[in-house]
């Protein structure tokens, strides 16, 4: 097989363009998480059902969790605490719905849709 | 398919399998799983609780629609003005609506002639828990017929089976339709159905329903049909009552003194 200068010179240029595009590709980068705008009075996080650290990466599996078992089941939840609590959205917002951005502000940064609010109202729609 | 990669395929199936079984030891659970069942010391036991209602339509005012408006405001019930799609969970409706099949077609009209208040009657046979598909209609163990609008589908099979039409759709999106919103109580959606719900979020808080709540003359009675001693019992002991189409073997929770 023969191989062309020309192909030769082909194949370089394809190569200089792949690394002119990985080298001067935008960088992208994520917005900065938003921090809650509103002031709030310090709420007695310690009284949360589980950690926070806990209910930042699984408050979701726990609200589902919930929402499948809270019609039904008139047992309330129980923590790793021993305190008892009403499988609501009522308890949540108990607390949270303290800053009207609690959910939202994290949600929106995360493009996250739950379907809460359709039927809930949340802290925004609280007249 | 030759043997050997039949056989293949086998010990690589055996292999993942066995992977999952060793992998499934090394994630512990989580903490928030550990919690023993013999901490629920305040579980209801089923059936022992029956909630019932029992209708005085002597001291019922004719006109009056307090217990109406409570429901509404209490369960954030959309009004749209349109008989399409109106949403009722309690309404006024004549007689011969309310009592389509009794034998008192010539009773006087001063017995007749009002309007009945008509809600879920929480049946103890429940029609429309039958033809729930995904069971989102259910009895509840203390004798309510209760909604999870999570689960709805919206197929409105349970108003088909309902002999009494208390079940109502969502045609459209119910929140505008709101006068006056109430933040504690949620609000439905688009496509899922509602009724009645014996108010079980005030039961909880040892309250009465909105409606008996609102009634100025004590025409609705609400209590426990289990317990013999309970006042709704002595009233239905006392009193000739009526339930809606009782020949359908739904049970009705509901009663009417007429």
């Amino acid at each position: 097989m023969k191989i062309t200068t020309r192909e030769v010179v082909f194949g370089l240029l394809i190569l200089v363009a792949l690394v002119a595009l990985r080298v001067f590709w935008p960088t992208v980068k994520a917005e900065k998480i938003p921090s809650p705008t509103v002031k709030v009075t310090a709420i007695d996080s310690t009284a949360c059902i589980a950690p926070t650290e806990y209910m930042r990466s699984h408050h979701m599996q726990l609200l589902n969790e919930w929402r499948n078992t809270g019609a039904r089941d008139n047992r309330p939840y129980v923590n790793a605490a021993g305190k008892k609590f009403q499988k609501s959205l009522d308890t949540c917002l108990g607390c949270h719905s303290n800053n009207t951005y609690f959910c939202i502000s994290c949600h929106q940064y995360a493009n996250a849709k739950p379907n809460c609010w359709n039927c809930h109202l949340s802290p925004l729609d609280k007249p | 398919m030759n043997e050997e990669r039949r056989e293949f395929i086998k010990k690589t199936s055996f292999g993942f399998l066995a992977g999952i079984g060793v992998t499934s030891g090394f994630f512990l659970n989580f903490l928030m799983e550990k919690t023993d069942t013999s901490l629920w010391a305040d579980k209801s036991i089923a059936g022992t609780i029956r909630w019932g209602m029992l209708i005085d339509m002597r001291k019922c005012i004719e006109g009056c629609q307090k217990c109406v408006d409570a429901c509404r405001l209490v369960h954030n019930v959309p009004d749209f003005g349109n008989s399409g799609y109106q949403i009722e969970w309690l309404q006024k409706k004549p007689y011969r609506e309310v009592f389509p099949t009794s034998g008192e077609d010539f009773t006087g009209k001063e017995r007749t002639g009002k309007s009945f208040p008509s809600l879920c009657n929480h049946c103890a046979e429940p029609p429309c828990a039958s033809a729930c598909p995904t069971q989102a209609t259910f009895k509840r163990f203390d004798g309510i017929v209760a909604l999870d609008y999570h689960r709805c589908t919206g197929c409105r099979s349970c108003m088909a089976s309902c002999p009494y039409g208390a079940i109502s759709f969502n045609w459209s999106e119910p929140r505008p339709a709101i006068k006056a919103l109430n933040a504690s109580y949620p609000t439905r959606e688009k496509g899922v159905v509602e009724k009645c719900n014996f108010c079980p979020e005030r039961l909880l808080k040892g309250k009465l329903p909105a409606c008996v709540e609102a009634c100025p003359e004590k025409t609705l009675m609400f209590g426990d049909l289990n317990d013999p001693k309970s006042e709704i019992r002595l009233l239905l002991e006392k009193n000739q009552t009526m339930q809606r189409k009782p020949e359908l073997g739904t049970l009705p929770s509901v009663f009417y003194i007429i």
